[in-house]
């Protein structure tokens, strides 16, 4: 009966093309969308669009395209001070995420990555990793 | 028949659509009044206590400034990481709705006076792209706001170290007559109560005082 329906499985994944890592990411774009919703989305909104010129919007917006690999540290830490987005400056603080485990806060990248710049940005799993190592690193 | 009794509830709701009332909130209690020597009796409602706050100017606010006006009032504050940005993305949508009709004023009271400074009022007024008139930004003593939020607009405000940002309140838009009577309280989330309330708003303009 287990074999049977692992059969079953096998084939559905044949006919549908989703290879092994296809399907992975698909589960970590959702779970990207979902933490996004629980812990950007009050901010940023649920489109990107951000507030005025108190938060920056996340939709096309060029510090996000330029600065990708920041995104896991931004997230871990937050940010403060003057911030350019898209020609207008912004200064207001935006709070870390001290609680996020790693594997969260990069299914938060790739989903932010994939879903706002005005080309999807892919990027390696391992660069994303290093990138959150390194920030610990340097402590904040 | 069937179809008479539809063809009859179907005008009502429409005739009652036409001129709907929006509901007085709080307290009403029967007063006898003196006119022309006769004694009428009367029912007095609830208003919102006059106030003495700042705003992002530093200027004196008080109830002069909505009198006769219909407002809406709400609580925030700027470091809010929860509802307020959502709060704030509706509240301007209402912002841009009203503006420039000298009916309309929208107050947001900070419940975080301690951090909230009038400078820093002033920068988060700007930066929403108010006028600083139509949509004003209050602060004051922290027990006046939380009590007037209380008392006067049925909200909830108040420290609460378990929250992210460390206070809860209400997220409610709360809409008031030109004789300073709550008439609605919208969920300041939810686009759709949002929407409700920029339609109440006329209502409240059409009406006759
Ligand atoms: C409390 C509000 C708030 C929350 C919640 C929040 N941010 Fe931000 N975010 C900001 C603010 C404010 C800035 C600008 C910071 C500055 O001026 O230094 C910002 C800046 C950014 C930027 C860089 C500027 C840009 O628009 O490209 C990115 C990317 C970003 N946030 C992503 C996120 C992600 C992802 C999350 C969820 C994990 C998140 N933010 C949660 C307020 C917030």
């Amino acid at each position: 009966m287990r074999i049977l329906s692992l059969l079953a499985l096998a084939f559905m994944c044949v006919f549908a093309a989703c290879s092994d890592s296809e399907l992975v990411s698909m589960k970590q774009l959702s779970s990207g969308a979902k933490l996004y919703e629980q812990h950007c989305s009050n901010c940023h909104q649920a489109d990107g669009s951000g507030l005025a010129l108190l938060i920056p919007p996340l939709q096309q917006a060029d510090y996000l395209t330029n600065n990708a690999l920041l995104l896991p540290c931004l997230i871990r830490n937050g940010a403060a001070g003057a911030m350019e987005v898209n020609g207008k400056i912004y200064n207001q603080k935006m709070p870390g995420n001290a609680k996020l485990s790693d594997a969260e806060i990069l299914d938060i990248c790739r989903f932010v990555l994939q879903k706002f710049p005005e080309k999807p940005i892919s990027l390696e799993d391992e660069s994303l990793t290093l990138a959150l190592q390194k920030c610990d690193s340097v402590g904040n | 028949m069937k179809n008479t009794i539809l063809v009859f509830a179907c005008l009502l709701v429409w005739a009652c659509n036409q001129n709907k009332t929006l509901p007085i909130y709080g307290e009403r209690s029967l007063q006898t009044f003196e006119k022309e020597g006769k004694s009428i009796i009367d029912t007095v409602y609830a208003t919102v206590p006059p106030f003495v706050l700042l705003n992002q100017n530093g200027d004196t606010v008080t109830e002069a400034l909505v009198k006769g006006k219909i407002y809406v009032a709400d609580f925030f504050f700027t470091t809010c990481p929860t509802i307020c940005p959502i709060m704030k993305k509706e509240m301007l949508r209402v912002y841009q709705k009203i503006k420039g009709d000298e009916n309309f004023v929208l107050l947001s009271h900070t419940i975080d006076p301690d951090y909230d400074s009038i400078p820093l009022l002033k920068d988060y007024c700007n930066r929403l792209g108010s006028d600083g008139k139509q949509w004003q930004f209050l602060t004051g003593q922290r027990e006046v706001i939380y009590e007037l939020a209380e008392k006067g607009y049925y909200a909830t405000a108040m420290p609460d170290s378990t929250e992210p940002g460390g206070y809860v309140h209400s997220g409610g838009f709360i809409l008031v007559d030109k004789q300073s009577r709550v008439r609605g309280i919208y969920n300041g989330t939810d686009a759709k109560e949002v929407d409700q309330l920029m339609e109440d708003l006329f209502i409240l303009k059409a009406e006759k005082e």
